[in-house]
C-alpha cells in the first residue's frame, strides 16, 4: 500500500450489478450487512443491458411483423407494413431503461452503495477500485464476484463491432442488414437469428455440430427446424468457419462444409459460438484464486471459494450460465455471509430458448431418467389437442412429462411450444414438491389454457387423459 | 518444506473452538511448543503449542473466529525437508491430550475424531438433499436450519416423503416414524376411525402451538457451553437413579475454628472460607467409604474405585455452571487447599481455566447457600457417584439436651447414584462428615 492510500473499510463487497450480483447484494443488504456494489459499466449486467432482455423485446417485435405479414388465414389483410427499426431500438432501449433504474432504485431503497469502477484483487481481503481518473483501495470482510461472461471470439473472425460483431452489437444496429451469417447455432444466435430474419433479414446460419441447438432434445430441436426453413433461413450444419474477408460489400465467410469449402456473403456476420467467464481481468491469483482452463473458479456448495472470505456465483461459477442460475446461487452467498447455513440445493434447472416455437425442459429426458436408474413413464400431449393454442393460432409443438413409472413422480419435462418459457415454471415447482403426476392431474387447471396441457399429460402417466388416446 | 496444522482434539469431546488470541503474526518465527494460540471450546481457553519450529505462512482464521477440529489453522514454513506429516503430528497431540484424559472422555473424543470428517462437513457446510430425497424445499431448508442432514431423515409421507414433522422426530432421535400410517388407517379405516380422529386432534394442536410459538417465545440456539451443561445434566440423571438425603449441621465449633484460623490465613495472604474444611471433611469420611469415589465403567460392568481424591468445585460463571477441580485434596493442608481453590475458580470465572483445571474430579460439592437455599438435590457429575450439596448456614432453634437454642446451622444434601450406593451408607457416609463438621477437632485426628 502507497503511503496515503488508505483503505475504503467495507462488509460485503459485490463485484458486478447483473442479476447475480445486485440479487446477492439486496439479500446480503436484507440480512443486515452492509453492502457495496461495484460496476464498471451498467447496473443490470449482461442480461438486462445485452442479453436476455433487450433481445426478447427485439424477438417480439419480430414475432408481432411476422403476425401481421402471417395473419391472411384469420381474414386479416395487412398492407404496406413497415418498420422504423429507429424507433424499434428506441422502444427496445426504453424496456431496458425501466428495468436498469429499477435495480438501481432497489439498490437504494436496500442501501446498498454502488461503485463504478473496475476492480482488481491486491490481497485476500483487499482490492483496487479503479475508475479512469483514480483508483481506490477498498479492504473487505466479504467478497462476492459476480462479473459474468462476455462473447467467445473465433480467431478467423476477430470481433470489429461494426460488421463482425457480437450477440452485443446485434441489439444495437443502425439498420436491419440485408443479410445477415450467423456462427454458432445455440439459442443466442438462433433467438437473434430468427428475430432479423423476421424482420426482413436473409439468415444463413452455420453450425458446427451435426444439429443447431446441441445439447437440446432432438425432438425438440426438429419443430425449430421446420420453422426455420419456413422462414427462409438457410441453416448449415457440420460447417467449420475456416476465414472471413472483409470488403466494402461486407464480410465473405468460407467454412468447410463435408470436406467441400463454401463461402457466403453479408453486410454483417454474427459470432455465437458460446461465452467465456470474465476471471482474467480480476488479479485472482493475488486474492489466492485460479481458474480451471474454461476460466471458471472452483467453489463449494456454498459457493465459497478456496480463499472463504470469496464467494464466486454465476457465469464465473461454472455451466450453464443463466441469468436465474447466478440469481439462486447469489442469494444462496449472501445468506451464507449472514451466517445462514444455505447451500446450493435445488432439484430443477429450468431452460428456456425463445426460438420459434419456444423450447423449455427442465429436470431428467427420459434417456436420463433411465440412466439414473428409475422404471420410466413418459407421456406427451399435443398442442394440436389445446383449445388455448388453437384458438392462439398456435397449436405447434407437445408437452411431454417424464415421470417414475412406480410413484409417478415427476423427473422432468420438455415443452416445445408456445410460452413454454412460462409453462416450464409449473414444472420446476411440480418437481421442487416432490409432486407426482397424480397430484398434477388432481390440480384443476383452468380451461381453456396453455396449462392443461401439462395436466392432460400428468393424466396420461396416470393412463387417464380425457383428450388423448392413453397407451 | 510446508506443514499444515490442524485445529487438533483439545479432549472432552468438543469440536470446534473459538480462536481467542493468536501469539503470532503471519512472518513470525516460532518455536515448537511456544504458544502460536489461545482457543476457547466450551468449557475453557486452552493455549495451543506450535507442533514444529518455522515461520508461519498463513494464519487460517480470524481472531474471534468459530475453528472446527481438524481444520487447518496454520500453515508454517519449517526448514526441514521432511515429507509432510501433518496427520502424524496432530496424532501426537492429541495421544498427548488423550492420556490424560477420563476413561469416558477418551471414548468421546475417539469417536470425535474419527467421525472428523463427517463432523467436519455437517458442522461446516450444510448438506444438499440428494436427489432421491422425497421434501419440499421448505423441508429442506428448515433440514439444514436444524443442523439435520435430510440425507438420514425418513419420510412418514407417501413414497417415503419427508414431513417437517419428521426433521422434529428425527430431532429428538426418533428416526424411524410409525412407517406408512397412513396406508395401514386405510385398510381398516373403521377400526381405526377414533384413533384416527384422535391424531388428527393432535396433529391440529401441534399445528397451533408452533404457530404461537413464533409470537410468544423466542428462540435461542443451543449451543456452546449451555448444550455441554444440558448434555451432562440429562446424561447423570438419565443415568444414575439420584437418591438424596439431606442432614442439619450444628456449625458452632466450626465457625469457631475458621473465625480463630481467619488471621492467621490472612497473614499468609490466604482468604479462608468455610470449604476447605468440608472438602477435608469429605476426604476423611471418602476413605472410609471408598463406594462414593467411584465410578460405574457401564460397558464392561465394572465398579471403577478411585485412589486419587480430587474435588469438583462446581462454580456459577457468566457463560453457566463448571466444574474446576482442585487435585489431591487428600495431601493439601487447609491453606493450600484455600488458597488453591481460590486460584482455580478465578482461573474459571475468568474464563482462563485450562482443560486441565477442568477434568479428573472423583467426587464434587456444590455450594448453593451463598445463593440462599435452604434444602436442594444436587444433580451428580456424571460418572462420579456422589456429590455433596451446602445449603444456607444461619441461625435456628434447635433442641439441644431437652432445651431450645439458638445455634448457627447448615443445611446439607448427598445425591448419591443408588446403583452402587445403597441408602445406608449413604446415611452413615453423611453421618461422618456431620460429626467432622461439628466436631472439627476429630479433622485433626484424621490428619495422615
Amino acid at each position: 500500500m502507497v503511503v496515503g492510500d488508505f483503505a475504503n473499510e467495507v462488509d460485503v463487497l459485490v463485484v458486478g450489478g447483473g442479476p447475480g450480483g445486485y440479487v446477492a447484494a439486496i439479500r446480503a443488504a436484507q440480512l443486515g450487512k452492509k453492502v457495496t456494489l461495484v460496476d464498471k459499466a451498467e447496473l443490470g449486467g449482461v442480461c438486462l443491458n445485452r442479453g436476455c432482455i433487450p433481445s426478447k423485446a427485439l424477438i417480439h417485435a419480430g414475432d408481432e411483423i411476422h403476425k401481421m405479414k402471417n395473419s391472411s388465414h384469420m381474414g386479416i389483410e395487412v398492407d404496406g407494413v413497415t418498420i422504423n427499426f429507429a424507433d424499434m431500438i428506441k422502444w427496445k432501449d426504453s424496456v431496458v431503461n425501466k428495468l436498469t433504474s429499477g435495480v438501481g432504485s432497489l439498490l437504494k431503497n436496500n442501501k446498498v452503495e454502488v461503485v463504478q469502477g473496475e476492480v482488481y484483487f491486491t490481497g485476500e481481503d483487499t482490492c483496487k477500485v479503479a475508475t479512469e481518473s483514480n483508483s481506490t483501495t477498498y479492504q473487505f470482510n466479504h467478497c462476492i464476484v459476480a462479473t459474468g461472461s462476455r462473447p467467445t471470439e473465433i480467431k478467423s473472425l476477430p470481433f470489429d463491432g461494426e460488421n463482425i460483431i457480437s450477440s452485443t452489437e446485434a441489439l444495437n444496429l443502425s439498420e436491419i442488414p440485408a443479410k445477415l451469417i450467423v456462427v454458432g447455432g445455440g439459442y443466442i444466435g438462433l433467438e437473434l437469428g430468427t428475430a432479423y430474419a423476421k424482420l426482413g433479414s436473409e439468415v444463413t446460419i452455420l453450425e458446427g455440430m451435426d444439429s443447431i441447438l446441441p445439447g437440446v432434445d432432438a425432438s425438440m430441436s426438429r419443430m425449430v427446424k421446420r420453422n426455420l426453413k419456413k422462414l427462409g433461413v438457410e441453416v448449415v450444419t457440420g460447417a467449420m468457419v475456416q476465414s472471413s474477408d472483409k470488403s466494402k460489400d461486407g464480410v465473405t465467410v468460407t467454412a468447410k462444409v463435408k470436406d467441400e469449402e463454401k463461402t457466403w456473403t453479408a453486410d454483417k456476420v454474427l459470432v455465437s459460438i458460446g461465452r467465456v467467464p470474465n476471471t482474467d481481468e480480476l488479479g485472482l491469483d493475488q486474492a489466492g484464486l485460479e481458474t480451471d482452463e474454461k476460466g471458471f473458479i472452483a467453489h463449494d456448495e456454498q459457493m465459497k471459494t478456496k480463499n472463504d472470505k470469496i464467494f464466486v456465483i454465476g457465469d464465473i461459477a461454472g455451466q450453464p450460465m443463466l441469468a436465474h442460475k447466478a440469481s439462486y446461487e447469489g442469494k444462496i452467498a449472501a445468506e451464507v455471509i449472514a451466517g445462514e447455513p444455505s447451500v446450493v440445493d435445488y432439484r430443477a434447472m429450468p431452460y428456456v430458448i425463445f426460438s420459434d416455437p419456444e423450447l423449455a425442459y427442465t429436470g431428467m429426458t427420459e434417456k436420463e431418467a433411465k440412466e439414473a436408474g428409475h422404471d420410466v413413464a413418459v407421456s406427451r400431449f399435443s398442442f394440436a389437442a389445446n383449445g388455448r393454442a388453437l384458438s392462439l393460432d398456435a397449436a405447434d409443438g407437445f408437452f411431454q412429462v417424464v415421470a417414475d413409472k412406480e410413484t409417478k413422480q415427476v423427473l422432468g419435462a420438455q415443452i416445445v411450444g408456445p410460452e413454454a418459457s412460462s409453462l416450464i415454471a409449473e414444472v420446476v415447482l411440480a418437481i421442487e414438491m416432490g409432486a407426482n403426476a397424480e397430484d398434477i392431474a388432481l390440480t384443476i387447471h383452468a380451461h381453456p389454457s396453455l396449462p392443461e396441457t401439462f395436466m392432460e399429460a400428468a393424466e396420461g402417466i396416470m393412463g387417464n387423459a380425457i383428450h388423448m388416446v392413453n397407451k | 518444506m510446508a506443514f499444515e496444522f490442524k485445529l487438533p482434539d483439545v479432549g472432552e469431546g468438543i469440536h470446534e473452538g473459538e480462536i481467542v488470541k493468536f501469539h503470532v503474526a503471519e512472518g513470525d518465527s516460532i518455536t515448537e511448543d511456544d504458544v502460536l494460540a489461545e482457543v476457547q471450546t466450551d468449557k475453557a481457553v486452552v493455549e495451543i503449542p506450535s507442533p514444529v519450529t518455522g515461520t508461519v505462512k498463513k494464519l487460517n482464521a480470524a481472531e474471534g473466529e468459530v475453528v472446527e477440529v481438524g481444520s487447518v489453522l496454520a500453515i508454517f514454513d519449517t526448514d526441514g525437508d521432511d515429507a509432510d506429516s501433518s496427520d502424524e503430528e496432530e496424532k501426537e497431540v492429541s495421544n498427548e491430550e488423550k492420556t490424560e484424559s477420563q476413561d469416558e472422555q477418551k471414548e468421546s473424543a475417539k469417536a470425535d475424531r474419527d467421525s472428523d470428517q463427517v463432523a467436519k462437513k455437517e458442522s461446516g457446510t450444510p448438506k444438499a438433499a440428494g436427489q432421491d430425497v422425497l421434501a419440499m424445499p421448505s423441508v429442506r431448508k428448515k433440514a439444514r436450519e436444524l443442523g439435520i442432514d435430510i440425507n438420514e431423515v425418513s419420510g412418514s409421507g407417501k413414497n417415503g416423503r419427508i414431513m417437517l414433522e419428521d426433521l422434529d422426530s428425527f430431532k429428538s432421535g426418533g428416526a424411524k416414524q410409525a412407517d406408512a400410517g397412513e396406508d395401514k388407517q386405510k385398510e381398516s379405516a373403521k377400526e381405526e376411525t377414533s384413533s384416527k380422529e384422535e391424531q388428527k386432534d393432535s396433529s391440529k394442536e401441534k399445528k397451533s402451538a408452533s404457530s404461537v410459538a413464533h409470537e410468544e417465545e423466542e428462540r435461542i440456539p443451543l449451543r456452546g457451553m449451555r448444550r455441554t451443561i444440558a448434555k451432562r445434566m440429562a446424561q447423570s440423571a438419565f443415568t444414575a437413579p439420584h437418591v438424596t438425603i439431606m442432614e442439619e449441621i450444628d456449625a458452632s465449633e466450626l465457625i469457631e475454628v475458621r473465625n480463630w484460623a481467619k488471621p492467621i490465613a490472612e497473614k499468609k495472604g490466604v482468604k479462608l472460607t468455610y470449604l476447605p474444611f468440608v472438602i477435608k471433611a469429605l476426604t476423611a469420611t471418602l476413605h472410609e467409604f471408598p463406594t462414593l469415589n467411584a465410578s460405574i465403567d457401564d460397558e464392561n460392568e465394572e465398579i471403577v474405585l478411585k485412589k486419587v481424591y480430587n474435588m469438583g468445585i462446581a462454580t456459577a460463571t457468566e457463560d453457566g455452571l463448571v466444574v474446576p477441580v482442585v487435585k489431591n485434596v487428600d495431601r493439601k493442608s487447609i491453606f493450600t487447599l484455600a488458597e488453591e481453590i481460590r486460584e482455580v475458580v478465578d482461573r474459571t470465572r475468568n474464563r482462563k481455566a485450562s482443560v486441565e483445571d477442568l477434568r479428573g474430579s472423583t467426587f464434587s460439592i456444590t455450594n448453593i447457600g451463598s445463593f440462599g437455599g435452604q434444602y436442594f438435590t444436587p444433580i451428580i457429575n456424571y460418572p462420579e457417584v456422589a456429590i455433596f450439596g451446602m445449603g444456607k448456614m444461619a441461625d435456628r432453634p434447635v433442641a439441644v439436651d431437652g432445651e431450645v437454642v439458638i445455634r448457627p446451622m447448615m443445611n446439607v444434601s448427598l445425591s448419591i447414584d443408588h446403583r452402587l450406593i445403597d441408602g445406608d451408607v449413604a446415611a452413615r457416609f453423611l453421618n461422618h462428615v456431620k460429626e467432622l463438621l461439628e466436631n472439627p477437632k476429630l479433622l485433626m485426628m484424621e490428619m495422615n
